[in-house]
């Protein structure tokens, strides 16, 4: 039998879950062949250059822009996330995290470390701000947790903000 | 949490750390190791279904991935064809102008499904002649 399709990209909505389970394999991999720090400083380096503008939105608009970051984010995966903003904090409480949900689901291994893709990228996206982050709560099986960022000390924010 | 929509230049990285820390040959090493670990929906559908389980796997990608491209099958031949005109990674990586891609990004196509295809008896071609504008063409034949 032949057959042949074409497509146009304006045909469907970009959005490819499974690239979850191949992020979740190269952490593995990365983890397994050269260790721990490797996979810090992988995703330290790709947040710091790739998200860029978003620190830079840190930077001009404050904690607000990281609010409006992840919740489209985790809109558009499908995740379920309650968000509290102040002037000084942000706290962000994760039901179920679709990339792990959706690991889960289609089997694929979920990475030692998954849970870095959160905290060290939350961190390096705070380094060179008035703000740090943390990783306050989070259960591997569900990737369910809470990720807060908050206002460092007039002298801790001085100091990073020379630092970087 | 990284976005799916953000794995491509996650990916770009992480092809760039491997080649700081190991070479182009750990690049290589973690692609073969991918396509072992990854691809077992790709290898399940062709040693299932023969060529059109290439069909079934790229029907599937290729639109959640939104490319712009021609998918052929020539099933008594057993030819399949992806006449790629516009890759959605390829095409991300050349428009994040605030990044450097692994400058032989699009070589992974290549290996990951070689590495599937080939030993259940098929031969993959990859022409990237065309891959800085995000073109390319893949050719899968039964022996």
């Amino acid at each position: 039998m032949k057959e042949r399709i074409e497509r146009r990209a304006a045909d469907n909505a970009y959005f490819h879950p499974d690239f979850h389970g191949a992020l979740s394999c190269g952490i593995e991999y990365l983890d397994a062949q050269y260790g721990t720090e490797a996979v810090r400083g992988y995703l330290r380096t790709f947040a710091r250059t790739y998200y860029a503008p978003l620190r830079e939105a840190l930077r001009a608009r404050g904690l607000a822009a990281l609010k409006d970051h992840f919740e489209a984010l985790y809109r558009a995966e499908g995740g379920e996330a309650a968000f509290a903003l102040t002037a000084d904090e942000l706290v962000i409480r994760v039901e179920a995290c679709p990339a792990v949900r959706h690991m889960r689901a289609r089997g694929y291994p979920v990475a030692r470390l998954f849970h870095e893709t959160t905290r060290t990228v939350n961190e390096a996206l705070c380094e060179g701000t008035p703000y740090a982050a943390e990783l306050a709560a989070y259960d591997p099986e569900t990737g369910r947790g809470v990720q807060r960022f908050y206002r460092r000390a007039p002298a801790a924010a001085a100091e990073e903000e020379g630092a970087s | 949490m990284i976005g799916c929509t953000d794995f491509i230049p996650a990916y770009s990285e992480l092809f760039k750390t491997l080649d700081r820390l190991g070479g182009a040959a750990a690049v290589e090493a973690f692609w073969r190791y991918l396509s072992n670990t990854y691809l077992g929906n790709l290898r399940d559908l062709v040693t299932a279904h023969g060529i059109r389980g290439c069909w079934l796997y790229w029907s599937r990608t290729l639109n959640e991935e939104a490319a712009d491209f021609t998918m052929e099958i020539d099933e008594k031949a057993g030819v399949f064809a992806i006449d790629m005109r516009a890759c959605p990674s390829k095409g991300r990586l050349l428009r994040e102008r605030h990044i450097d891609p692994y400058p032989d990004y699009c070589r992974h196509c290549d290996v990951l499904y070689r590495e599937v295809l080939e030993p259940l008896g098929y031969t993959c071609e990859t022409d990237l002649s065309q891959c800085d504008r995000a073109r390319c063409r893949l050719t899968v034949r039964r022996r």
